[in-house]
């Protein structure tokens, strides 16, 4: 866990704050002491598996379900579960749950606008423009069981959103989009992000897509938080390994047993593409590395540090390792 | 307790379950046997063919001539139409509700839990006093409506086939105004409370249904077969029996409302 030393008003700046939550369901032991601390603002990615514990983590964030034991729930400055009802009217949530089927996509949405306490008419102005963010306008008359699952997902989201949420969960939210659709998603969650300050706490394991779109991410295996940081951050500690990329221009062919003869390298793939990735001994050697290369005399596209990837990361942590990228070659 | 989101969650369930054929076809069906089906043959059969009444035996012969008007003792016709009508069919109706009920509530909860909508719901600013009676409303306000729907059938079709062979309108007695405003609500809402009591548990409609019908039917079993014999009585009798029930409809309420915890709900969806 990063902590920042220097934030005096801690308890009013987190939106999330968990400590040592663990959660069992008869033998099966779902979380097992689970620490978290998420700042407002921040887009947040929890990654895991399936059975990781992501659903049961915002199932008792909201106060949905009980935790077998903890030592902190803070939820918007509220303890849980006693505060749970003040929580609620400030936060959105998307699970993988369905939508009344047998009502319009407009009266599911304006249905929750007046569980949030918006009038008929407000929730139906609210819901009117949810539908239009997420292009779902043609289809506001027609009953959600005619929805294809894309669709519906897109509902859901939309309906998580309905109450103007100051933090909003999104449990698998890319579930059944479209990349077209999930990159819209991305886009949307940021501007809500930047623009109204909204906190966002994604559970996911579209690792690119997180990379992509969270400001700290977590990773959750068997019940426990492996890494937490930013995504950049999680990499680096979790793959150690220092990469430099080689690339040759189209014509020109680099010897790999020159490039493992320079100081510092450890060793050397030769990728699909025709570029050459050289495991360096540490970072500091990057900069010799880099300048040892481009003297070669061969033509090159480029070289220079390959960062380590939250995938690789995520795989590192989650021991698929085998699937690493250059791990086999 | 937000009356607003009690409503909202009440309206969308009236909808959803009168567009639901599973519901609406044994809601029409059923009545449509009890309350018009047998008193239209009975009062037609009584008119008809006149020996008929004679033929109807015990029931009717043994029935106390104090609980008949005058009107009625006129000929063996005219008594079996007004014992039927008034007395043998009060226990019939009683069924109405509790089916309608049952049907309605086991759909609302377990139905919602196994549609997988119930979640949804648990995450909003809905508390848990206002999710259960919501779900009490949505079943006890279109049960009643449906019944008193029926009552009105049943007077027409009695005033329609009955009247002409009783020289006169017999029908609603006081008895059966007092069990259809004040008796039908108080047990109705028992029903209701504990099927909605056993949907908060159930994995899904089927099983609540069948809980919640095990757990009924005995007490509504017990409630018709004296229903002749109440209605009968003063109605004095029928109102405070009424208030018998409204009174464990109160100690019903205040138990579910308390007990219901959105923690435990969840505990029991995959
Ligand atoms: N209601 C439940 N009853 C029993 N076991 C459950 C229940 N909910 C979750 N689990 C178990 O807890 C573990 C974590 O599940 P979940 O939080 O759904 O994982 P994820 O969302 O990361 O895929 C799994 O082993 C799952 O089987
Ligand atoms: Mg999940």
């Amino acid at each position: 866990m990063s902590s920042d030393p220097v934030r005096a008003d801690i308890g009013d700046s987190l939106a999330i704050e968990v400590k040592g939550l663990t959660r069992s369901f008869g033998a099966v032991s779902a979380l097992d002491g689970v620490d978290l601390e998420i700042a407002r603002g921040t887009v947040f990615g929890l990654l895991g598996p399936n059975g990781a514990g992501k659903t049961t983590t915002v199932r008792i964030l909201n106060g949905v379900l009980e935790a077998t034991a903890v030592e902190c729930l803070r939820v918007l400055g509220h303890d849980l579960p006693r505060d749970a009802a003040a929580v609620r009217p400030l936060v959105g949530v998307q699970t993988d749950t369905s939508l009344y089927d047998r009502m319009s996509a407009l009266d599911n949405l304006v249905l929750f606008g007046r569980l949030y306490g918006a009038t008929r008419g407000a929730a139906r102005g609210k819901a009117e423009a949810l539908l239009a963010m997420f292009g779902l306008t043609d289809r506001a008359g027609d009953r959600a069981g005619t929805f294809s699952k894309g669709m519906r997902q897109k509902l859901l989201l939309a309906r998580a959103l309905v109450g103007d949420p100051e933090l909003v969960y999104l449990d698998e939210p890319t579930a059944g989009l479209d990349p077209e659709a999930s990159h819209e998603l991305m886009v949307h969650i940021r501007t809500m992000s930047e623009r109204d300050h909204t906190t966002f706490f994604i559970a996911s394991h579209r690792l690119d897509e997180m990379e992509e779109v969270c400001s700290q991410v977590a990773v959750l295996v068997d019940g426990r938080i492996r890494e937490c940081g930013s995504p950049a951050e999680v990499a680096r500690r979790a793959v150690p390994r220092v990469l430099v990329r080689v690339a040759p221009a189209p014509d020109a062919m680099v010897r790999p047993e020159v490039l493992r003869g320079l100081p510092g390298v450890v060793d050397t793939s030769v990728q699909q593409d025709g570029s050459v990735l050289l495991e360096a001994a540490g970072s500091s050697d990057v900069p010799r590395i880099v300048k040892a290369v481009a003297a070669l005399p061969v033509d090159l596209l480029g070289v220079g540090e390959e960062p380590p990837t939250l995938a690789e990361a995520y795989l590192t942590l989650v021991g698929a390792t085998d699937m690493v990228r250059g791990g086999g070659s | 307790m937000d009356w607003g989101r009690v409503r909202a969650v009440m309206g969308k369930d009236v909808r959803e379950a009168l567009s639901n054929p599973q519901i609406v076809m044994p809601l029409i069906v059923v009545p449509l046997v009890i309350v018009v089906g047998y008193p239209i043959i009975y009062l037609l059969a009584l008119r008809l063919t006149p020996g008929a009444a004679s033929g109807l035996g015990g029931f009717i012969g043994d029935f106390p001539r104090s609980a008949l008007p005058s009107f009625a003792l006129a000929n063996t016709a005219r008594r079996a139409a007004y014992v039927g009508v008034v007395y043998l069919f009060a226990g019939f109706f009683l069924l109405v509700p509790v089916m309608v009920s049952t049907v309605i509530a086991a759909n609302s909860l377990a139905g919602e839990k196994e549609r997988r909508t119930l979640e949804g719901l648990l995450y909003t600013p809905l508390s848990d006093a206002e999710l259960v009676v919501a779900k009490i409303g949505s079943s006890f306000l279109p049960a009643l409506g449906f019944t008193w729907i029926c009552f009105a059938i049943y007077t027409a079709i009695i005033a329609v086939f009955g009247a002409p062979l009783m020289g006169r309108v017999f029908f609603p007695t006081l008895n059966w105004w007092a069990l259809m405003l004040l008796l039908l609500p108080a047990t109705s809402l028992l029903v209701i409370s504990i099927v909605v009591m056993v949907s908060a548990k159930a994995r899904g409609f089927q099983e609540a249904n069948a809980i919640g019908g095990a757990i009924v039917l005995p007490l509504i079993g017990v409630v018709a077969a004296q229903a002749s014999g109440l209605m009968v009585l003063s109605t004095t009798v029928i109102v405070v029996a009424a208030a018998v029930f409204a009174l464990a409809d109160v100690v019903m309420l205040r138990v579910i409302v308390r007990s219901f915890r959105r923690a435990r709900v969840v505990s029991y969806l995959s």
